[in-house]
């Protein structure tokens, strides 16, 4: 008899069913354990413990928050980090968990770590412009970082569209004390941007009905124009998570990046037009022609060494649109790294541990002296 | 992975969207990219927009009458809310800023004890620090 025969005999047999129940018990079990989807859902960020690293509060206005974390070494760098999140993306990504933690592992390295993170709009905030982030937000949050550590020099790192506003008050500010500019996966150029590119040039959306109406542009439609970008890979994530079920560090993992993955931003409604008509529409952040507080951002102006890294297969914020930015920027002393992975695996995970961090220290405590 | 789950045709199924999940994706996002589709979900967004205008005016007149709050009064309370939230932060961010204070009076001083010292600013990188 066959193999194949052999185990469609099994399957009926009184040891199976007892081998299936102690199974099903088992998978059961630990799925009330563990809180997996359909049993409880984790829903705040205690449920994930995320954001964890001890921390003050430094500097509060409108959506800027500013953290400065606690020196984990007695001895650190002289040039503090002032990360700059993206505007519509939590913070916490860059702090999961002990020994996944973006800035635990830089205040283990002897840096001393600063976060400007974002919290959603309200109402009021409707008006908030793309120089209110840049100008008022980080040009207030980089006054804090000096004032709190008494050095005029500062590192920044911005992520995403972080990096955008970081290079962007580099670019205005030569003078405000900024000594080295980091930015991972930054767009630049709106025509690598294809899908939203399409978007904007067919003129589908009257964005000015759009803000006019709603005032903010809320979270969820934020999530639901990214997730246009890879429609499936919610899904596949999903069954992904299933294949894996029994593995406890993958469930843990899957949750928290989908969980992070959802949980966009809302974003005030006249930045989310001058995001549309000038970045998109127009193009002008490539083409040096933005004007904050009329002053216009010429890239080319900023002096400082910088880094820019990319992730080769990220798919919203596609190589095309951000390898110009090394090109754009005047530094002599410029780097760009291209590291495997995607857009969020690029800093938080595995892959992040193990790739960018290094890099980036290495390439910050030459310039953190 | 044992013989079992190997056999397991869902599991083969799941695996198979898994890897294949970036081609559909990227066929979805062509279908997205067409000018005609951009244009409906352009009008959808619109006429979205103007349905939701009508259904909550008429729908903040039934809640009212009802004497209910309607989403109108419930985003003041989360306005309000949050100015409270923003409120504290400010009151977070003085009290450190007061405490840091006292902290630099008293390690004038020599009746307090000592305050926690600040870490040095002297760090130096590796000497073999790669390059």
């Amino acid at each position: 008899m066959s193999a194949a025969t052999n185990r469609r005999v099994d399957v009926g047999g009184h040891d199976d069913r007892d081998a299936m129940e102690t199974r099903i018990g088992a998978t059961m079990q630990r799925a009330l354990s563990r809180n997996i989807p359909g049993i409880r859902i984790p829903q705040t960020e205690s449920d994930f413990d995320v954001g964890l690293t001890p921390k003050e509060l430094i500097y509060s206005k409108d959506t800027a928050r500013l953290y400065h974390y606690r020196a984990m070494q007695d001895e650190i760098y002289r040039v503090p980090l002032l990360i700059v999140m993206s505007p519509v993306a939590k913070g916490y990504i860059l702090d999961l968990a002990k020994g996944q933690s973006f800035v635990e592992y830089f205040l283990l390295q002897g840096h001393d770590v600063f976060m400007l993170e974002w919290i959603g709009p309200r109402r009021e905030h409707s008006g908030l412009r793309l120089e209110s982030y840049v100008c008022d937000f980080i040009g207030d949050s980089v006054k804090k970082v000096q004032e709190t550590t008494g050095e005029r020099d500062i590192t920044l790192v911005g992520y995403c569209m972080g990096g955008m506003l970081s290079t962007m008050f580099t670019a205005l500010n030569p003078r405000a004390g900024i000594k080295n500019l980091a930015c991972f996966t930054t767009p630049v150029n709106a025509e690598g941007m294809s899908l939203y590119k399409q978007w904007v040039d067919s003129e589908a959306f009257d964005i000015d009905r759009l803000v006019d109406e709603l005032g903010i542009i809320p979270g969820d439609m934020v999530n639901a124009s990214i997730q246009a970008l890879r429609p499936l890979q919610k899904s596949a994530g999903d069954l992904n998570l299933l294949n894996n079920v029994e593995n406890d560090a993958f469930v843990k993992a899957q949750l928290t990046f989908s969980r992070w993955a959802a949980d966009q931003l809302a974003v005030p409604g006249e930045m989310a037009r001058e995001m549309f008509k000038d970045f998109l529409k127009h193009n002008k952040f490539a083409k040096n022609e933005l004007v904050l507080r009329n002053k216009t951002v010429d890239i080319g102006k900023i002096r400082v060494p910088f880094l820019h890294v990319a992730a080769e297969y990220d798919h919203i914020v596609p190589t095309d649109a951000s390898k110009d930015l090394i090109f754009l920027v005047g530094s002599k002393d410029k780097q760009e790294i291209m590291i495997k992975g995607g857009h969020v695996s690029l800093v938080a995970g595995g892959n992040a541990i193990y790739r960018l961090w290094p890099k980036l220290d290495t390439w910050l405590r030459e310039r953190a002296v | 992975m044992s013989e079992r789950e190997q056999l397991d045709p869902i599991r083969i199924w799941r695996e198979w969207i898994v890897k294949s999940e970036k081609q559909w994706s990227d066929h979805l996002t062509d279908l997205m990219g067409d000018e005609r589709f951009s244009k409906g979900m352009g009008r959808y967004m619109q006429e979205g927009l103007h349905t939701q205008r009508m259904f909550g005016d008429a729908m903040a007149q039934s809640l009212s009458s009802l004497n209910m709050p309607s989403r109108t009064d419930i985003l003041d309370i989360g306005d309000r809310l949050g100015q409270m939230e923003e409120t504290l932060s400010g009151l977070q961010v003085e009290i450190r800023e007061q405490r840091a204070q006292l902290t630099r009076l008293a390690s004038t001083g020599s009746a307090d004890p000592a305050p926690k010292k600040a870490p040095s600013r002297t760090k130096k990188p590796p000497v073999n620090s790669d390059k």
